[in-house]
């Protein structure tokens, strides 16, 4: 496979996780592309003004890199802290537009500042890695991390008590569960995966600008998790991977790509309205492959 | 002092008085029942308990201190627990995972422990599983711990609410028809079952129940509600001889 679909894949898979992090606590947020596209503004900001993190080797060191990540971190966590506080206090529908409005401010914002290089964005962003491959290495090492923290969050108590707000909001509450809090920390981590994406994604892409943090993004990313499913985090992950490479790998077929891609984002979650992976997937498969997935459909249950 | 004290409690649903002038005293470790026809306000009054609906007069005290204007997560974790009588479960989880959202307050781990697992933290979550599956032992529902909880039958998730209620190890227990839907039989095991939990968890218990003889037989002391007012208050035998409780129920003149 071509490293760079691969490197497109493991992007959306992390963008999935993001979205996928609120989901799970029923909170339905299209803020991702939003917080995405500041930790790349972030990373092509420091990237191509500070000589400091430039270093003396050929490529951009990573180290440049991690501490483009961190401060991305450190931004886009502070900013949903802020912003979480108020927007969390809408439900369903309500949430997901309100965000969107967010998401629609920030790329109009971004658009008419001087320093982000207005319209045409931000070039000649700085190479950590001379091959596609050399990013989809360090991309993968990223999402196993982050994968390897949902898992945990999912088994331990405050997953819990995200799905416990997301099956039944007032009874997660009677139990003396925070909800208020539970859901600005969904959404606070959830902004802290877009961010950290969003500094990899401009190294890779080379160059950054306003239009990568959309409406259309926001449903693109959306459609990871509803498609893949919100159970799990196996589900964004595999959603992510699939619908990013899907257009590529129809790419032969030509006008008529669009409209199988379409049809699979459709077909989806009418055939499987809580996504194509949930623990009853586990569970059917327990018996038949035995130990490797037993751990993780227990992990599932737990 | 009283565990629990309701002043003058007032709640009005735009026109609708849905509760008006109920005084109440709860004293630590009795079983106190709320009696009254539907709509009678006995289902607001526990709203009014547990935080859900903010009461548009009157006062809740619970240990002499006001509950006004307290979420209902600060007033479960001061030790009020309950049971709704439309079922609330969590619809996607197994028994054992409802029981632990409802331990919810004391299974508080150091997130790196949680992060990397250490001895401390696996110890402290199978104590918590633990006590989650003796619970569930106490409710019958041993068997069914790794089941959704939605496929338990009508009865069971009554029981599973209750055990979840108890995961909190409250120090009041309200329960919303806990009997509803339940056979003859079952109704005598549950009577059986909320006196020995009163007695084992040091509880206090307020049960809202329709099943009269249920009732007499189990509470300590009963109130009687009709539309929105306490029209009686006692102990089981006084509240069989009031007569406006006579009245209320048989709807009077005859
Ligand atoms: N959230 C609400 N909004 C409007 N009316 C309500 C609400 N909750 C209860 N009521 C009304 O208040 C009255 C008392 O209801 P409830 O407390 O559920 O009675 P009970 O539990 O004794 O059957 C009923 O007339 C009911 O329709
Ligand atoms: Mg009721």
């Amino acid at each position: 496979m071509d490293a760079g679909l691969l490197e497109q894949m493991l992007l959306g898979a992390l963008l999935g996780l993001s979205v996928y992090l609120p989901l799970r606590c029923g909170q339905l947020s299209l803020a991702t592309p939003g917080f995405f596209a500041i930790g790349g503004t972030v990373a092509a900001l420091l990237s191509t003004r500070v000589p400091a993190l430039a270093g003396s080797g050929s490529t951009y060191p990573i180290t440049s890199v991690l501490l483009e990540m961190a401060l991305a971190a450190l931004l886009t966590g502070v900013l949903a802290l802020g912003l979480g506080r108020v927007v969390l206090r809408l439900r369903g529908i309500y949430l997901a537009i309100a965000t969107i409005a967010l998401v629609e401010i920030l790329r109009v914002v971004t658009l008419n500042l001087e320093f982000t290089g207005g319209a045409l964005g931000i070039f000649g962003i700085p190479q950590p890695f001379n091959s596609a491959a050399g990013y989809a290495a360090f991309t993968l090492a990223l999402l196993a991390l982050i994968c390897w923290l949902c898992d945990r969050l999912e088994k331990t108590r405050p997953g819990r008590a995200m799905a416990a707000i997301r099956d039944d909001e007032l009874a997660a509450a009677s139990q003396g569960i925070n909800t208020a809090d539970t859901k600005l920390l969904a959404f606070v981590l959830s902004a802290l995966v877009a961010g950290i994406t969003g500094v990899v994604a401009a190294h890779f892409l080379n160059s950054w600008n306003a239009k990568l943090g959309n409406f259309d993004a926001s449903i693109t990313t959306l459609a990871f998790v509803v498609f893949g499913g919100s159970r799990t985090w196996l589900g964004p992950v595999f959603g992510g991977l699939l619908l990013t490479a899907l257009p590529e790998l129809l790419r032969p077929v030509g006008d008529l790509r669009l409209i199988v891609f379409g049809a699979v984002i459709l077909v989806g979650p009418l055939f499987f309205p809580q996504g194509v992976i949930t623990p009853e997937l586990f569970k059917w498969f327990k018996p038949r492959i035995g130990g490797i997935t037993t751990a993780a459909a227990q992990g599932v249950k737990q | 002092m009283n565990l629990l004290q309701l002043e003058d409690v007032g709640v009005r649903f735009g026109g609708l008085r849905a509760l008006q002038g109920v005084d109440l005293e709860v004293k630590q470790g009795e079983i106190f029942g709320l009696l009254g026809p539907n709509g009678a306000g006995k289902t607001t009054l526990f709203n009014v308990i547990s935080g859900l609906t903010a009461p548009s007069s009157g006062t809740v005290r619970w240990r002499g201190a006001s509950l006004a204007g307290l979420s209902s997560h600060r007033i479960a974790r001061l030790g009020i627990a309950r049971t709704f009588q439309n079922l609330r479960l969590f619809s996607s989880m197994s028994c054992l995972e409802n029981v632990l959202v409802g331990m919810h307050q004391h299974a508080r781990q150091p997130p790196l422990a949680a992060l990397l697992q250490t001895q401390s933290f696996r110890r402290r979550e199978s104590q918590l599983q633990q006590e989650a599956l003796a619970l569930l032992d106490l409710f019958q529902l041993e068997a069914t711990a790794h089941q959704d909880a939605a496929s338990l039958s009508y009865g069971d998730r009554r029981r599973l609410e209750m055990a979840r209620a108890l995961a909190s190890r409250p120090q009041l227990l309200l329960l919303d028809e806990p009997a509803a839907g339940m056979n003859p039989s079952e109704k005598d095991e549950l009577r059986e079952l909320i006196r020995r939990i009163r007695d084992q968890f040091k509880l206090t218990v307020l049960i809202i129940e329709h099943h009269v003889p249920l009732m007499l037989g189990l509470c300590d002391r009963l109130a009687v509600l009709n539309f929105g007012q306490r029209i009686a208050l006692g102990s089981p035998d006084q509240v069989r001889r009031d007569p406006a409780v006579i009245e209320a129920y048989l709807g009077g003149g005859t």
